[in-house]
């Protein structure tokens, strides 16, 4: 598969490429030597959201650069892009939802997790998503989600599985609910326009949601496991057998920077305005993931079945102890 | 176009074009301040435009959104140019050699279809979110809007005259100077000003969904920001930019084909 693009990429590169390759990259990344000195320049492909907060306090409390790593953020648009940017090499480190690095996997792209990056608070009441309806909605809590459509913005993710597990431990029937895709920013306009009877939303979606009238009525993340581990960092399977050295001490400076933001929300809080435009009451009210240094095996190994249950892997089964060594 | 009665010689419609294009935008405008305020729809996902022009002159004193311009100009032009320089390179060696045209007519008719979009994955693969992304969707989509205007513009080529430079011995290199070149001149400007168009749409496109830098990209942040105001101050930058080209296409399409009988008729 991956290696059917690269043809692709090549031959579209020789009828078009000659001349696109005398575009300057200078502004991006020849601005700062790497190699000389002991500083490594290293591209982390992010989607610029509250989660990925502690990789820029980080960077901002030198942890990167004391272990000799100069980070660049690339923040793309979706995670669509960064696994195949971290696999074709041109990011170092990527951001990914655990889902989608299982999909990942045992689709046979070659990846694997390195360090944290964001969990639930376990807090069913307040936590990173939920699932909001409008104000006069008779949606009282999820079991009444059967038969309804739910806005999430993947289909076939850890979107709908863990929607799918919080109707179920509800008692209702997860098979009954109908998702749509819709992007976590469009979500209150659209359960507002009444296109869908509830949404699945993240930060700052939920928050605006709520200051809007939309009323949560579960928490899929805490509901599915109080520990659940949302998100972690991942390297290409080749970075991490060439450059060992530099994957640890990204770990290391990773770790040290969850650890930090864990115990400094406010200025975790505080850096999102140098990444986002998210501001005024939005950003006080906004509800933070947790940071733990670690991730926590047996909440993956719950997001795994629920996925094979789900049908999101084919007939495969993810290998989660090379996934998340 | 052709209507007989008009303005006054000199740079009457341009000015008349600019100023009709300027009223439609002032309405545009009035249309968004009375459509939020009157609740005909919500003002948290379509603020006033008074709003919105507040957000415009906040986003002119930040030195980022220079910078995403500044990007996205980048892009486009750089873009613009390779697809222009390219298309009319290939369009005039494809067009004045019969064997190369009826070769390359079924490969150029397959592949430029293609919606310059499909190849997202690969300008990731390749390049990442780097600035080249934006490039190779911007040439691929531009550089067919060129070529084919420039095939056309070969084909129109008078036999008589092509054949009277024959018979005054004129080279290959003659023959494309004085009897191809003012020919195919006018489709070359049609080409680039559809180009120009096409180039600043992928240009957008590809900052949005990629990520590359430019305004497309903050157009992104702000939406997933929930700052809906930027969002819209920033689409309204992009709007004004295609604005821009297109009178800035125009002017020049004018100037290189002052003798043509097109634009000799409305001056």
């Amino acid at each position: 598969m991956r290696r059917r693009i690269l043809g692709l990429a090549i031959a579209v590169v020789t009828v078009i490429g000659a001349a696109g390759c005398g575009s300057s990259s200078d502004g991006t990344s020849g601005s700062s030597a790497s190699g000389s000195g002991k500083t490594t320049e290293v591209k982390v492909g992010i989607i610029p959201i509250v989660d990925v907060a502690p990789l820029y306090l980080g960077q901002k409390k030198n942890f990167f650069s004391s272990r000799g790593i100069e980070l660049k953020m690339e923040s793309a648009q979706g995670g669509a892009a960064i696994i195949p940017g971290v696999v074709s090499g041109q990011f170092d480190f990527g951001f990914s939802n655990t889902t989608s690095l299982m999909i990942a996997q045992t689709k046979g792209v070659p990846v694997t997790s390195v360090a944290n990056g964001a969990a639930t608070t376990g807090n069913t009441t307040t936590d990173v998503t939920a699932v909001a309806v409008r104000k006069d909605s008779a949606i009282k809590s999820a079991k009444d989600l059967a038969g309804k459509t739910v806005a999430v913005n993947t289909l076939q993710n850890i979107g709908d599985t863990t929607v799918r597990e919080a109707v179920r431990k509800d008692g209702g029937d997860p098979s009954k609910v109908k998702f749509v895709e819709i992007a976590f920013d469009q979500m209150p306009a659209a359960l507002d326009g009444g296109q869908v009877d509830a949404a699945w939303m993240g930060e700052p979606a939920q928050t605006i949601a709520k200051s809007q009238g939309a009323r949560a009525v579960t928490s899929p993340f805490a509901e599915t496991d109080p520990k659940l581990t949302v998100a972690t960092y991942f390297t290409s399977a080749q970075l991490a057998k060439e450059n060992p050295d530099l994957v640890k001490k990204f770990a290391e400076a990773m770790t040290e920077s969850l650890t930090y933001a864990s115990a400094h929300p406010d200025e975790a809080r505080q850096i999102l305005t140098t990444y986002t435009k998210i501001d005024g009451q939005v950003l006080k009210d906004l509800t933070l993931p947790d940071w733990p240094a670690q991730y926590d095996m047996a909440s993956l190994e719950k997001l795994a079945s629920l996925g094979e249950q789900d049908g999101l892997f084919g007939d495969k089964k993810p290998d989660l102890k090379a996934l998340f060594q | 176009m052709a209507s007989v009665r008009t303005k006054p010689a000199g740079r009457g419609p341009s000015t008349t074009a600019a100023l009709r294009g300027l009223a439609g935008l002032a309405g545009l405008v009035a249309v968004l301040e009375v459509l939020p305020r009157t609740g005909a729809l919500s003002a948290h996902y379509l603020p006033p435009a008074s709003e919105i022009g507040r957000t415009l002159g906040q986003l002119l004193a930040e030195s980022t959104f220079w910078t995403a311009l500044g990007d996205t100009v980048a892009g486009w032009g750089l873009g613009l140019a390779i697809a222009v320089v390219g298309g009319v390179v290939a369009g005039v060696v494809i067009g004045s050699v019969p064997v190369l045209r009826a070769a390359t007519a079924s490969t150029i008719e397959f592949l430029r279809p293609i919606p310059s979009v499909a190849l997202i994955p690969v300008a990731v693969l390749l390049y990442g979110t780097a600035l080249e992304s934006t490039l190779l969707l911007v040439v691929y989509a531009s550089f067919w809007q060129v070529l084919v205007q420039v095939l056309a513009g070969t084909q129109d080529v008078d036999p008589v005259a092509d054949d009277t430079a024959h018979s005054y011995l004129l080279g290959r290199w003659g023959r494309v100077r004085y009897v191809l070149w003012p020919t195919a001149l006018p489709y070359v400007m049609t080409g680039v000003r559809l180009a120009a168009a096409v180039a600043l749409v992928l240009a957008i496109t590809a900052e949005l969904v990629i990520g590359s830098p430019g305004l497309g990209r903050e157009i992104a942040v702000a939406q997933t920001s929930g700052a809906v105001s930027r969002v819209y101050a920033l689409v309204l930058v992009t709007g004004l930019f295609g604005v821009a080209i297109n009178l800035v296409a125009r002017a020049v399409e004018r100037r290189a084909l002052h003798w043509h009988q097109s634009q000799r008729r409305e001056g």
